[in-house]
């Protein structure tokens, strides 16, 4: 039982909430000796592993520290710029950092106004007539439902493959949404929802999930 | 994975014929292009060609995923000499930074009755599969290279083929998405 | 179970190969303007599971449902791209989806030598075996 977060996303495609509930941290450190037999490449401002992992660092991850000391983009801490590091053999030995990179507020914006487009596309390549769109989004490692009011609001859950009931989970996150956002006067339609009972409610009933399953809510 | 309603059984074909017919090519090219280190090209090209379809039948028999690691990439090449070939190279000589290995052949169904006349030898008689590996990696956005460091054919102990990784290609992004 | 409609896509986005079984509804473009859509829709969502994903993926994308239809996709490690639509409740789908790739495509594309593998696919042998395998496949048989 892992739900992993919850995103609306208001009828114009704007991302009015988003909570991370159970998102694991990856994160390896890793002593290497000269020459490094991982590939890197910089790209996005990121350091990021391109080919060859072990000990759980994968391709993908991003280089976070070197050395305990943190890197931002690619440069160090101290000023110097890592990747010229990394290439000096008198570096060595060199412990560095990996973690699988987190989502930040801006990329979660972005994804959310991708969302839109492909609810849209899946519902006109359709072949069958009348279909809605994308209701569940499988991949092996999660699977995101998502359910869309009658007034165009989108509700999404992430959670584990296996979790089960997550519809029903859907409609009593639309509940808190009528009660706790809609129902406060000061909450302006399409806005973020910045409220701290939703969030404190949405909290509980997640919290309530995991321990005793959708069923007994 | 054989063909449904074929009479030909994969197994069942003699694998000395197959050792003829690429002996008789390799000589045939000899004669045709007289030169040693054209004929390497020649057979380096046909080898791509057959790497570039022979990594799909080597996917859908095994169900095998992308590699992340050259280490992966070597064991999966090793699996494949003993796939197609019947034979297991054994995989040494890494290289510090994990880019570069070597496959060992003791022995080589393709070589079993070869000897190098004086005038070939410039010849590498197995190039065909420095193209098969390039042509197969390609194919899964791997840049690699390989060559021939020792040949039983010219005296050499073992046949050693050094296999290096160059880069990992991008994934083709549709027209008009960049 | 219904099939309604497969898909091929190469590694540079070119459609290979399209047949369909039961469709009931076209989208009201071209064929080619559609492939594209689907394409484009594909490497969207490819990207936005490796970003929402909140772990390593491996295969990512494996499949999307709607209320009437479910889209089933498999991608090879050489790029090669099935998608295959059915009803919501089909079972086993991506089995189906490795066995046309590896027992019809495998052996009448990539294992004729004469066949370009960047073009699309003419060839009757393919189309007979393909349409065999889907009507042969467990589900459809017990539906129809």
């Amino acid at each position: 039982m892992v739900i992993y977060g919850v995103y609306i996303v208001s009828k114009s495609g704007g991302l009015i909430f988003n909570h991370d509930h159970n998102v694991p941290k990856i994160e390896n450190e890793h002593t290497f000796s000269y020459p490094l037999d991982i590939k890197l490449v910089y790209e996005n401002k990121k350091v990021v592993v391109s080919f060859g992992q072990r000990e759980g660092i994968m391709v993908g991850h991003v280089l976070t520290a070197a050395n305990g000391m943190p890197v931002t983009g690619k440069q160090l801490d101290d000023g110097r710029d890592v990747l010229e590091v990394i290439e000096n053999s008198e570096s060595y030995p060199l412990t560095l950092k990996f973690s699988r990179p987190r989502m930040t507020t801006n990329e979660k914006i972005f994804l959310a106004s991708m969302f839109y487009p492909l609810f849209a596309i899946a519902s006109q390549l359709s072949p069958e007539p009348k279909s809605s769109g994308i209701e569940v989004l499988e991949a092996d490692t999660f699977k995101l439902h998502c359910f869309q009011t009658l007034t165009g609001v989108k509700f999404m859950v992430v959670a584990e493959p296996s979790q089960t009931g997550v519809d029903l989970l859907l409609k009593k996150i639309y509940e808190l949404y009528a009660d706790f956002a809609l129902k406060n006067p000061f909450y302006s339609l399409e806005m973020p929802v910045r409220c701290e009972l939703f969030d404190s409610n949405l909290q509980t009933l997640l919290e309530q999930i995991e321990k005793t399953g959708i069923s007994n809510v | 994975m054989s063909r449904q309603g074929t009479r030909l059984d994969a197994k069942k074909v003699n694998s000395e014929l197959f050792t003829l017919t690429y002996g008789a090519l390799v000589s045939q090219l000899m004669k045709d292009y007289d030169n040693a280190d054209d004929v390497n090209k020649q057979l380096e090209r046909m080898g791509y060609n057959i790497g570039i379809r022979l990594i799909e039948d080597y996917l859908a028999r095994t169900g095998t995923g992308r590699c992340y690691d050259f280490r992966d990439t070597a064991e999966k090449i090793q699996a494949g000499f003993r796939l197609y070939l019947g034979i297991s190279p054994v995989i040494t000589n890494w290289s510090s930074a994990g880019d570069e290995f070597s496959l060992q052949f003791e022995t080589n169904p393709l070589t079993e009755f070869v000897e190098l006349p004086d005038n070939c030898l410039g010849l590498k008689y197995m190039n065909v599969l420095t193209g098969v590996l390039r042509g197969a990696c390609e194919m899964v956005q791997m840049d690699v290279t390989s060559w021939f460091v020792q040949d039983q054919l010219k005296g050499d102990n073992v046949t050693e083929l050094r296999v290096k990784f160059i880069k990992r290609l991008e994934d083709a992004i549709p027209a008009g998405e960049d | 179970m219904t099939i309604h409609n497969l898909y091929i896509f190469d590694k540079f986005g070119c459609l290979l190969y399209y047949a369909e079984w039961n469709r009931l509804k076209s989208s009201g473009i071209t064929r080619e303007e559609e492939a594209k859509l689907m394409y484009g829709m594909l490497f969207s969502l490819k990207s936005f599971v490796s970003k929402i994903s909140p772990l390593d993926t491996k295969k990512g994308f494996v499949c999307y449902k709607t209320n009437k239809y479910a889209l089933h996709y498999l991608e090879t490690p050489t790029g090669l791209k099935f998608v295959l639509n059915t009803d919501v409740n089909a079972q086993n789908v991506r089995d189906l989806l490795h066995q046309i790739y590896s027992k019809v495509y495998v052996e009448y594309v990539v294992k004729n030598p004469v066949v370009n593998l960047r073009d699309p696919i003419k060839s009757e042998l393919f189309k007979v075996k393909l349409d065999g395998m889907i009507k042969q496949f467990p589900a459809v048989s017990k539906a129809s």
